[in-house]
């Protein structure tokens, strides 16, 4: 599978779900498939978990997704730990794992193309229902099915290299005005006032 | 730290609207972290790097928290890539509670701390994020409150860096 298929899944059953992006060609393919204002695009690797962590805690009646990568998640694996002792009931995190550096433009291979399991790490940091998903019908059922279940989900979803995302336009969604357009949302579905925001 | 500046540094947080604070433990300002944790007024989070308690913090803030990440100066040359890119180029406020060591005003400064205090401040420079030194309990209520609003006014991290009598 391809990580666009899921994607195209994904955007599908998506109501009132938080989703956050890591930087990677997902970022890219998640803004040309959804046009959600609860999507918060962030600009870096590293951080999507963090990110999407502290708004399922803010938020814990809110469904918080976060879309990240294997190198992405290779640049913070103290999240797994943290998320193993956390285990934020309204979380779910799908890692879409290609074993490569796909920005790097030289398809350079990550750990994960050699010995380095993803899952396997994850339940030893406390997340005992990570795993993997190798196909597009087990994504659906479980991957998918995740949506409904109020538990901590954690997918290594293996899909095969896939460079549609530099076909597809970028979006040109300035930060600033995605995290405006994100807060206001929220500010909005849930009735409240973001502190920060202020008044000029 | 005395007895009593552990005590009123939370509330005086709590005063300020911080509701949720992420940290990892330093020596200087510990106290402060189990007092956090006996108040309902926050949610207290442990962080495994100091990179993570800034996304985290980051996170909560907008969904709508008053956030703030306690941590060792240290850890902000750990957390320079997500305090530049969530901080300052997404834009999102947070406050900064740090335990000042190596800096000069140190009370336990040692070869070990000083070259880590000696770039403290230059790295916040060059990472355009504004700070305040504090070194003693004198107005410390309204220090805090003008450190939460200048980071929510500037959509920022603001820190804290605390020395002197925090350091004893």
């Amino acid at each position: 599978m391809i990580r666009h298929e899921c994607l195209e899944l994904l955007a599908a059953r998506m109501t009132d779900q938080l989703v956050v992006t890591s930087q990677s060609g997902q970022r890219i393919e998640w803004a040309h498939l959804s046009k959600h204002e609860g999507n918060l695009l962030v600009g870096m690797m590293g951080c999507a978990i963090g990110v999407a962590t502290g708004l399922a805690l803010a938020l814990p009646h809110r469904k918080v997704i976060a879309l990240d990568s294997d190198g992405s998640v290779l640049l913070s694996l103290f999240n797994l730990a943290t998320l193993g002792n956390l285990r934020p009931k309204n979380l779910l995190v799908y890692v879409f794992d290609n074993g490569v550096y796909s920005g790097s433009r030289i398809s350079y291979p990550t750990a994960t193309a050699g010995r380095t399991d993803l899952a396997a790490m994850a339940r030893g940091a406390g997340i005992e229902s990570a795993r993997t998903i190798s196909d597009l019908d087990t994504f659906k059922a479980e991957g998918l099915g995740a949506l409904e279940r109020n538990e901590l989900g954690f997918f290594i979803c293996k899909v095969e290299e896939s460079l549609l995302h530099r076909e597809i336009p970028r979006p040109n969604t300035d930060l600033a005005e995605n995290k405006y357009t994100f807060v206001r949302y929220l500010e909005r579905t849930e009735g409240k006032t973001i502190p920060f925001i202020g008044r000029g | 730290m005395t007895d009593e500046l552990p005590r009123r540094l939370v509330n005086h947080l709590k005063a300020a609207g911080v509701n949720f604070v992420t940290y990892l433990p330093e020596t200087r300002l510990s106290q402060i972290v189990p007092l956090i944790g006996d108040d309902p007024a926050f949610d207290l989070i442990a962080a495994a790097s100091e990179q993570e308690a800034v996304a985290i913090a980051a996170g909560a803030t907008l969904g709508g928290k008053q956030a703030a990440v306690y941590m060792e100066n240290s850890g902000l040359y750990v957390s320079s890539y997500s305090l530049l890119a969530l901080g300052k180029q997404l834009g999102v406020p947070l406050l900064l509670i740090v335990g000042y060591l190596g800096g000069v005003p140190d009370q336990r400064n040692s070869f070990l701390y000083a070259t880590i205090g000696s770039h403290t401040i230059p790295l916040l420079q060059s990472l355009g994020i504004e700070y305040m030194l504090l070194e003693d309990g004198a107005r410390l209520e309204g220090k805090i409150k003008d450190a939460v609003r200048a980071a929510n006014a500037q959509r920022a991290p603001f820190a804290l860096l605390f020395a002197g009598e925090f350091s004893v």
